[in-house]
Order: structure tokens, then C-alpha cells, then sequence
């Protein structure tokens, strides 16, 4: 990144960290997927990888939807370290589809210099559809994280993109809850000829402006936020079935939101304990599936 | 020093009565309190906090760079602060709120001050060719009225903190006295947003207020309401 186009919340944490330099070997990961059809199903046509971010192949496990390729990004070093400059490169071809996921949490440790930089491209050509569901996100005291989404999407593509934000471990000691310097988080959404869809950007600094009051996230602890980039009449159904409530008694909220631009649905979900998000982000996989693809979402594997 | 005459511009258009529609709209409130969220004078003063703090950092700084657009006669940027304001609208009450109080804003503009950077913007929101919000419309006023862009940053986190708290009148069981001083307490802020705002751009425009978002959406559904979000 250069810095002419630092953003701001990031200028007081540009100090060389004393392990390894910044982006250097081993905090460079380097993702690219690109689904294409064959035949019946998709397949995972192009992984380029550089460690720690790693993927081995894609899976077809997902019993409602055969033709599925399931992709595991996995990671060899543990987490998100001060200094990691990652970037993600998802590419779905024409009548494609593919679901990436990660294999657990994405940890972002404490940072005493520097900060870590996500940057992921996702594209979607005309009649494509990716499940992009990774596992919550863990911001450690004293982190510092950037991520910035870019989503190119035709009129006619699905994507279904959903993160869970942790306020940091929150059982840990006596309670590490919104406790990093910074979570900076970026999606923009845009047409294949670069009009613009929606931007939604969000920068988190818990000592410059407090979480925990009304308005912000009041009593709850975790956010999930689901993009569904799709077209209208997708939308229309959708919208007409997701759960939208403030339950007080099970300690969550949700409701779902129409984007600008007849881009699709936005639904946010705030609760007390990720099991809860977790479940919420799945009763709404479950009824976009059927919309889009026609084939049900299955019950969750025991072991996730 | 201000004149007499920039001063009286500022109370006209920074009016909470100005006829632009800000009666109808509480800005998520009626669901906050419906649903608990709001329910005394204490949670009442940290939600419009929170929310003269979102609108620091997000619509505050569309007012800036169209502000500095209008200056320099750019009015295609005026039109992308016009649109990285309602791109970053992921509510459709909230968008409809900002445009039709900006177009409002514009037509009276167009009415008041006769051939103005805002009559002009009116004619392209007409046009279908910008969505006419009103972050922009005030900036654009201030502009036309050779105001400076801390004086339209200041009238919109005053609308936005008004607006609130008019609404919180009619919502629930404050004390009229009460609801002044919260408004008093959260305009002392500005001054320091201010400073923090005006070296940022259009790209740092950001916000987090999750518990702000599911309420929009949850009036959005509500069957009983007496504002329009």
C-alpha cells in the first residue's frame, strides 16, 4: 500500500514492526480461486496460494447442493500478525457457483507496531453464485486490522457474503471486549462497468468512540453482517422471510435492510454470544439457497 | 466576526422549523423507544450522541467536499459527495429521508436565492442525474450564501441533534427543559468533530452503528408509527 493511499484511521500505526518487515516473506498470503462450470458441477479451475493463507482442494460435501464446490481456506500461521498484508482474489465465470468458508476463526493477535492489511477482489460474471461464509473474526486487544472488499458483480449474479465480528475474546481474563486500537472494515459493491452499487465502510476505535452505548452495539457483544448482492425479485423474496426482530429474552436483534441501486439486501444481525449470529446468518443461507439455486441448505455438520 | 446579515442566514437555514420535512423524520427513535432502547432522559442523551458521532464521520464530511466543490464551481463533484452520500444510505428510509429533505432544501434555495449553485443542482436532480441529498443541499446553501463550510458542518450536526430531540417531544415522557439540554450538551461536541473532519475526504466517510441499522430496518416493517423512520 502505498502511502498516498493510507487511510487515515492507519496513519498512527505505520511503525516498522522489529520481527519480520512488513509484507515481507510468510506475512504475504496470496489468494486466488476462480470457479467455472463442467458440466454438472462446478469446479475449482484456477488456486494460486501463497502461505500462510493455503487451500488444498475443493471439496463436493454439501449434500444439498451436489455440484458444489466447497472450498477450506486454511492458514499456517495462526492468525493475523502485526505486519500481514493478505489479499483474496475470488473469481466465480458465468453460471459458476462456489462456496468459500474458512477452516476456523481468523484470530488478529495484539500488535504492539503496525497494523495487518486484508485486501480481497470478488468477482461475479452473469448468472454466478458464491457462498462466501468464513468463520467469525477475533480482534485481539491492542489489534490493529484493515480490510477492504471490492465486489464487481453482474446484474443477474448472486453473491451471499457474510462476516461475524467478535468484540474480542470475550471469556478471556476478565473479559476482553472491544479492546483493539482498530477494525477498519471496507465493502464496496460496483457493475462489471465500474458504476457504483454501495460502499459501506466502518472504522471501529473503542478509545475514541465508545462500542458499548445505545445506538452502537448497546448490550451485545458480536455483529454479523450479511450482503446479499442479487437481483431484485431474489431480493424481494428474501427480504419477505428473513427474520427481522428485537428479542430482548434470547439476546439478539436483527433486521434486514434494502441496498441502494437495486442491489440487493443487507441484514445485520447484533447478539450477546456468536452461537446466536452463527445460527442467524444460517436461517438466512437457508431460505437465499432455495431462491437462487433451487436446492436446500443442509443441517450443519456436527463437528462445526 | 460574522455580520449581522451572514448570522441571520445561519439561523434561517440552520432553523429546526426550516419547511424541509424534518417533522416527519426521528431518525430511528420512534423504534429505539418502542422497543426499550430509549426510555429515559439518560439513554435518550447517549442515542443522539451516537448519533451526532455517526453523522460526523459520515454525511459530515459529504457536507465538506461539496462544500469545497461548490467553491470551486466543480459541480461534478458536488455530484459525487451527492452520491458517496447515498451509495453509503444501506437503509431505504434513511435514503428517502435524505433525499426528499434535499430536494426540499433545494427548491426553496431555488425559490430564496434565485440562480444559485443549488437551483443548478435542483435542475440535475430533476434530471435523474444526482439523488439530491441533503448534506449536499446544505452545503451547497451555505456556499450560495458565502458561508463558510464550518458553518454548514455546524447546521448539519445541529439538524441532525434537532430533529432527534423535537421527535423525542412527541415519542415519550421527557421534560421539554431536559430535551434543551441534551441538545445544548451535544452541540459542544461539534467543535472538536469539526477539526477531526476537515482533513478527511469523501473515501474516509465511515460509520458503526449496528444497533442504529437494525432499528431503521425494524421501522421500516412497523405497522404503527407516527414518523417517516
Amino acid at each position: 500500500m502505498s502511502p498516498a493511499s493510507t487511510p487515515h484511521e492507519l496513519l498512527p500505526y505505520l511503525d516498522e514492526p522489529p520481527q519480520l518487515p512488513v509484507g515481507s516473506f510468510g506475512k504475504d498470503a496470496h489468494l486466488r480461486l476462480r470457479f467455472e462450470p463442467r458440466g454438472e458441477r462446478s469446479i475449482l479451475a484456477v488456486m494460486e496460494r501463497r502461505a500462510p493463507l493455503l487451500v488444498q482442494k475443493a471439496l463436493y460435501c454439501d449434500e444439498g447442493m451436489p455440484g458444489l464446490p466447497v472450498v477450506f481456506i486454511i492458514t499456517n500461521s495462526g492468525g493475523v500478525l502485526q505486519g500481514d498484508r493478505y489479499t483474496m482474489d475470488f473469481a466465480v465465470a458465468a453460471g459458476a457457483c462456489g462456496h468459500v468458508t474458512t477452516q476456523a476463526a481468523t484470530k488478529i493477535h495484539e500488535m504492539d507496531a503496525n497494523h495487518a492489511v486484508q485486501t480481497q477482489e470478488i468477482t461475479l460474471e452473469d448468472g454466478a453464485y458464491l457462498e462466501y461464509l468464513p468463520e467469525p473474526v477475533i480482534p485481539f486487544a491492542r489489534s490493529r486490522f484493515l480490510t477492504r472488499t471490492r465486489v464487481r458483480i453482474a446484474p443477474t449474479a448472486t453473491l451471499l457474503y457474510a462476516e461475524t465480528l467478535m468484540g474480542g475474546r470475550k471469556y478471556y481474563r476478565d473479559g476482553e471486549l472491544f479492546r483493539f486500537d482498530l477494525f477498519s472494515s471496507t465493502v464496496a459493491g460496483e457493475r462489471p462497468d465500474g458504476s457504483s452499487l454501495f460502499v459501506e465502510k466502518f472504522v471501529i476505535e473503542p478509545d475514541r468512540s465508545p462500542v458499548p452505548r445505545p445506538g452502537v452495539m448497546g448490550d451485545f457483544d458480536v455483529f454479523g453482517n450479511v450482503l446479499l448482492l442479487t437481483p431484485p425479485a431474489v431480493a424481494d423474496a428474501v427480504a419477505e422471510r428473513a427474520a427481522s426482530a428485537w428479542n430482548r429474552e434470547e439476546g439478539w436483534a436483527a433486521g434486514v435492510g434494502r441496498l441502494p441501486n437495486g442491489a440487493g439486501l443487507v441484514y445485520k444481525i447484533i447478539a450477546r454470544e456468536t452461537s446466536v449470529v452463527r445460527a442467524k446468518i444460517r436461517d438466512f443461507w437457508s431460505i437465499v439457497r432455495p431462491e437462487v439455486v433451487g436446492l436446500p441448505v443442509p443441517p450443519e455438520y456436527p463437528w462445526r | 466576526m460574522a455580520t449581522i446579515a451572514e448570522l441571520m442566514r445561519v439561523l434561517q437555514f440552520g432553523d429546526s422549523l426550516l419547511p424541509i420535512g424534518a417533522f416527519s423524520f426521528s431518525n430511528g427513535l420512534e423504534t429505539a423507544v418502542q422497543l426499550g432502547v430509549v426510555r429515559d432522559v439518560g439513554t435518550l442523551r447517549a442515542f443522539v450522541r451516537s448519533a451526532v458521532d455517526q453523522a460526523a464521520t459520515s454525511d459530515g464530511l459529504a457536507v465538506l467536499a461539496a462544500h469545497r466543490a461548490a467553491a470551486a464551481g466543480d459541480a461534478d463533484g458536488v455530484d459525487r459527495a451527492d452520491r458517496a452520500v447515498f451509495d453509503r444510505k444501506l437503509n431505504e428510509e434513511m435514503r428517502t429521508m435524505t433525499v426528499r429533505m434535499g430536494r426540499k432544501l433545494a427548491e426553496m434555495a431555488g425559490r430564496v436565492l434565485g440562480r444559485s449553485a443549488a437551483a443548478d443542482w435542483l435542475g440535475r436532480i430533476k434530471a435523474g442525474a444526482t439523488p439530491g441529498c441533503l448534506p449536499v443541499g446544505q452545503a451547497l446553501v451555505f456556499a450560495d450564501l458565502g458561508l463558510s463550510e464550518r458553518d454548514a458542518f455546524a447546521v448539519h450536526q445541529y439538524g441532525v441533534a434537532t430533529m432527534m430531540v423535537n421527535a423525542s417531544l412527541r415519542l415519550m415522557k421527557v421534560h421539554y427543559l431536559d430535551a434543551q439540554a441534551i441538545l445544548f450538551e451535544v452541540n459542544e461536541l461539534a467543535g472538536a468533530a469539526y477539526d477531526r473532519a476537515a482533513g478527511l475526504g469523501l473515501g474516509d466517510m465511515a460509520a458503526f452503528a449496528p444497533e442504529f441499522d437494525v432499528l431503521a430496518s425494524l421501522h421500516v416493517r412497523a405497522h404503527v408509527r407516527m414518523f417517516m423512520n
